[in-house]
C-alpha cells in the first residue's frame, strides 16, 4: 500500500478523490457512506466521532483525511471483526448500555482501542479515566460503566 | 474550509515555505487539534496548511538525565513512556491532563507550545523543569528557554520561517502537576500548579497555569522553601504567598477569590507529594 491511499475497514480508498481540507469524519460519512461514525460537537469534546487509526482511538472530526496516507482506519461498521471489538459490543448489549444510541459507536470504538492499548493488568479506574473523552447525555453512565467492567473482565 | 495542504519532508524546506509566505497565508499543522477548530470557526483563514507529519520529529530520547522530545510526537507517547513516568512524573501528569485520550493520540507538545494558550496545562510543568525550546529556521537554529519562548497569550518569540523542532528538559526532576476543573477530562483547568525539585539549590520551582497573559513561575514562594524537605511552617508560608502573588482575574471559568483559594491548596499538595514536609516534634520549642 502506498502513500496515495488509506485503508478503511480493510478496503483501500484512493486519496486523490478527497479534497485536501476534508476531515476524516466527512470522508467516512459522506464520501464512503459509513454513517455509523457520528458527528457530535465537531470540536473534539464529545467522542462521538472516534475511530481507530492504526489501532489508536482518534477524533475523526479533528483529523484531515490527507494526514493519514498509508494508515488503516477501523470504524464501528467493522469493529465486530475484531475479537476485542466483538466482546465490547456484546458487553454493551448485555448491559443495555444504550439509550438514544448516538454516542454508542464512539464508546464502543474507543473502549475497543483502549482495551488493546492498555495491558490487561490496567486497573479499572485507569480504564474509566481514559473513557472520559466520550460523553453520553441519556444513560447517566451507570449501564455504560457496567459494560466497561464486563468487557474488561471478558478480555483479561 | 478552502485550503490546500503541503507536507515537506525536509525541515529547511518547511522553514523556507513559511518564510516566503505572507502573514496569515500559511498555518502550521502538527496534530491539528487546535488549528482545525480555529480554521472552521474563522479565527484564522489560511490558504495553505503546512503539515509537519513527514518531518523527522516524532522522537523521544534520553541523554543521561536529560530528555529531548520531538515537537510532533503525539502527547500520548510522552505520558506512556516508562522513563518519563518514573523520572519526571509531573510531566506525565501534565500531559495526561490535556484533552482526552483520543485527542492525545494526535495532539503534540510542539503544537501546544506554539499556540501558547494561557490555559495550557503543559507550560507550568515545562517552566519548573527549565525546559529549552529548540528552533530551526531557514539559515540558523537556536535554542530558547521556555520562559522566554512564550511571551503572552498566543504570542511566542518564533521568527518568520522558524519552527519548533524539539523541547529539551535538561534534568529529570521529582515533580508534580495538580489542577482543578469543573470536569476532570476534556476541560480547561481553572488553576494548574506545577512543582519540581532540582538536584542543586535553589531546589524548588513552582509555576502556575490558568493565568493571563501566560503561565508564570512564583519565585517569591520558591524562595521560602530553602531545603529539599520543607518544614510544615515553610510550606504553609509558601502556599499563602503563592496565593497572594498569583495575578488572577475573574472570568467565565472561576472567580478570582476561588482561584486564590485553590492556589494555596494546590501548591501545598504539589510540594508535599514530592517531599513530605517535616513536622516539628511536639514539645520542642
Amino acid at each position: 500500500m502506498g502513500d496515495s491511499e488509506l485503508v478503511v475497514n480493510g478496503r483501500a480508498t484512493a486519496l486523490a478523490s478527497v479534497p485536501e481540507d476534508e476531515r476524516l469524519l466527512d470522508t467516512l460519512r459522506w464520501r464512503l457512506g459509513l454513517r455509523g461514525t457520528k458527528e457530535g460537537c465537531r470540536s473534539g469534546d464529545c467522542g462521538a466521532c472516534v475511530v481507530l487509526v492504526d489501532g489508536r482511538s482518534t477524533l475523526s472530526c479533528l483529523t484531515l483525511t490527507h494526514e493519514l496516507p498509508g494508515a488503516s482506519v477501523t470504524t464501528i461498521e467493522s469493529i465486530s471483526e475484531d475479537p476485542v471489538g466483538r466482546v465490547v459490543q456484546d458487553a454493551f448489549v448485555a448491559e443495555g448500555a444504550v439509550q438514544c444510541g448516538y454516542c454508542t459507536p464512539g464508546f464502543v470504538v474507543a473502549l475497543t482501542g483502549l482495551l488493546k492499548e492498555l495491558p490487561p493488568s490496567a486497573p479499572l479506574p485507569e480504564l474509566l479515566d481514559e473513557m472520559q473523552g466520550n460523553l453520553c447525555r441519556c444513560t447517566g453512565y451507570g449501564s455504560i460503566v457496567r459494560a466497561i467492567v464486563r468487557a474488561r473482565e471478558a478480555t483479561r | 474550509m478552502g485550503f490546500t495542504l503541503v507536507a515537506p519532508d525536509q525541515p529547511k524546506e518547511a522553514c523556507a515555505l513559511l518564510a516566503r509566505s505572507a502573514p496569515g497565508e500559511i498555518s502550521v499543522l502538527a496534530g491539528g487539534t487546535d488549528v482545525l477548530p480555529d480554521v472552521e470557526a474563522g479565527r484564522v483563514r489560511p490558504s495553505r496548511l503546512l503539515s509537519l507529519r513527514r518531518l523527522p520529529w516524532r522522537t523521544l530520547g534520553w541523554n543521561g538525565g536529560s530528555l529531548t522530545i520531538g515537537s510532533t510526537l503525539p502527547l500520548r507517547e510522552i505520558e506512556a513512556d516508562p522513563g518519563v513516568r518514573e523520572r519526571i512524573p509531573g510531566l506525565a501528569q501534565a500531559v495526561h491532563a490535556v484533552g482526552s485520550l483520543a485527542l492525545r493520540h494526535r495532539a503534540t507538545l510542539g503544537g501546544n507550545l506554539g499556540r501558547a494558550a494561557p490555559t495550557s496545562d503543559l507550560l507550568p510543568i515545562l517552566l519548573t523543569l527549565d525546559a529549552v525550546v529548540n528552533l530551526v529556521g531557514v539559515d540558523a537554529s537556536r535554542s530558547v528557554p521556555v520562559d522566554q519562548f512564550v511571551v503572552a497569550s498566543r504570542s511566542t518569540t518564533l521568527r518568520p520561517g522558524e519552527l519548533i523542532a524539539s523541547i529539551t528538559i535538561p534534568e529529570a526532576r521529582p515533580s508534580q502537576y495538580v489542577w482543578q476543573r469543573v470536569r476532570p477530562s476534556n476541560d480547561i483547568s481553572q488553576v494548574g500548579v506545577a512543582a519540581a525539585r532540582a538536584s542543586r539549590p535553589p531546589y524548588w520551582r513552582i509555576a502556575l497555569g490558568g493565568v493571563v497573559p501566560r503561565s508564570i513561575r512564583l519565585e517569591g514562594a520558591e524562595r521560602l522553601l530553602p531545603a529539599v524537605r520543607p518544614l510544615v511552617s515553610e510550606l504553609e508560608a509558601a502556599a499563602a504567598l503563592a496565593a497572594r502573588l498569583a495575578p488572577f482575574a475573574t472570568d467565565k471559568r472561576a472567580s478570582e477569590a476561588y482561584r486564590r483559594q485553590l492556589v494555596g491548596i494546590l501548591v501545598r499538595r504539589a510540594v508535599a507529594s514530592i517531599s513530605p514536609p517535616i513536622v516539628p516534634p511536639v514539645g520542642v520549642a
